[in-house]
């Protein structure tokens, strides 16, 4: 193949993976998890929690940025630039703080990809009748398990990616 | 027959302001039913106030919430100490069960914006109740006491009009101010006098203004100008 030829290929490809400015509230399991990964792909992360301690999940090779602050507050967020985010995920303990925080993110903050994760079924299907994006980790984990226990297939693997095995 | 006249109200959170907002109700012939998650503060709740439903359960969870006669009450109030819970009660109140009010005890005002915007009728700010009544005392003035009350983003001043204000000796229906703030009661003689269009604002009285669009200072300049 002519050089420019695979040159321009790689350059259209590198265009492709757009770079996501993203916002997680919450740096337990799940939001280090998911920092960790987006990072690891390039985007822009910033992570808030409360408790500088839980910081310590991300390791020491961890590019993003970490602000320590209450994610329901919009000073915090605004230090942890959500007014030029694409995305916002809200991944704390509570299924309501994280409902608020997401719709703050998404009516006040206006970014455009917001979601959220929730323990409370009903909860998550309500809000997501609302139009807040909702994903429910009880529901999810539940199917997988049912599925592995009675199909023997465990779909767990092609749904956690990279991260799945740590 | 009571049902009729006072609506059924629902107050979700049983901490301080939640008991004395229900014993204040009932006192005046609501029927109210107060929710608590917690068992042992449900049980202090019910020796004092007797009469009131009290039920334990989470203000938030959508089965409990079937349970309490939702479909029937008029308003559910927010008063939990967490803004987050009070939002998600009034959201779930509002959408599913289709409550005509809600009415939201907002602890941090930044969020009054943010419930009005996801529909909570009333979010209301003790914060800003208190830093308008405080600001209002610090501005300490004789010529113009103001008593400031600020919730929902309008403000209510109560100012006492000096001798030389431009506003003495007009009718209610010159007094323009801006943004269609409206003088709402007119106080004389420690009596309300109804702000109609004729009646002339004489020295002494005191005006309460309602305004969407001015700070207390500047509705106090206004007048006092």
């Amino acid at each position: 193949m002519h050089p420019l030829g695979t040159c321009h290929c790689g350059a259209r490809k590198a265009r492709r993976i757009q770079i996501m400015r993203v916002v997680i509230v919450g740096c337990g399991r799940v939001g280090s998890l998911l920092a960790l990964r987006l990072a690891g792909e390039g985007h822009t992360v910033c992570v808030i929690d409360e408790k500088p301690s839980s910081f310590e999940r991300l390791g020491d090779d961890f590019n993003g940025e970490m602000v320590v602050g209450n994610g329901l507050e919009g000073a915090t967020l605004r230090r942890a630039g959500i007014e030029k985010a694409d995305c916002f995920a809200a991944v704390m303990p509570g299924d309501n703080r994280n409902l608020m925080a997401a719709q703050l993110a998404r009516e006040i903050f206006k970014v455009k990809r917001v979601i959220t994760r929730i323990y409370d079924p009903i909860r998550a299907a309500v809000y997501r009748e609302m139009g807040v994006e909702t994903i429910c980790s009880t529901v999810i984990g539940a199917g997988l398990i049912h599925d592995y226990l009675i199909d023997g297939v465990n779909r767990g693997d092609a749904v956690a990616g990279a991260g799945g095995r740590t | 027959m009571n049902q009729r006249t006072t609506p059924y109200v629902i107050v979700i959170g049983g901490g301080k302001v939640g008991y004395h907002l229900a014993r204040h109700l009932l006192d005046r012939g609501y029927e109210v039913t107060l929710v608590e998650k917690d068992r042992v503060r449900a049980q202090w709740l019910s020796h004092q106030l007797g009469s009131c439903s009290i039920m334990v359960g989470d203000g938030d969870e959508m089965a409990f919430l079937a349970t309490t006669g939702i479909e029937r009450a008029g308003v559910v109030v927010g008063a939990t100490g967490d803004d987050e819970d009070n939002l998600v009660a009034c959201q779930l109140a509002k959408r599913k069960f289709s409550v005509p009010r809600t009415i939201a005890r907002v602890n941090d005002p930044e969020n009054v914006r943010l419930f009005k915007a996801l529909g909570i009728d009333v979010p209301v700010s003790a914060t800003e109740l208190l830093m308008g009544l405080i600001e209002a005392e610090l501005s300490g003035s004789d010529a113009v006491k103001g008593v400031a009350v600020k919730a929902c983003g309008a403000t209510l001043v109560d100012v006492a009009l000096p001798e030389l204000s431009s506003l003495v000796g007009r009718r209610v229906a010159d007094v323009h101010l801006p943004g269609g703030d409206l003088v709402v009661c007119i106080v004389r003689d420690g009596l309300p006098v109804v702000p109609q269009a004729d009646v002339v604002i004489q020295p002494g009285d005191e005006l309460i203004i309602y305004s969407t669009t001015l700070d207390v200072e500047s509705v106090r300049e206004l007048v006092t100008n």
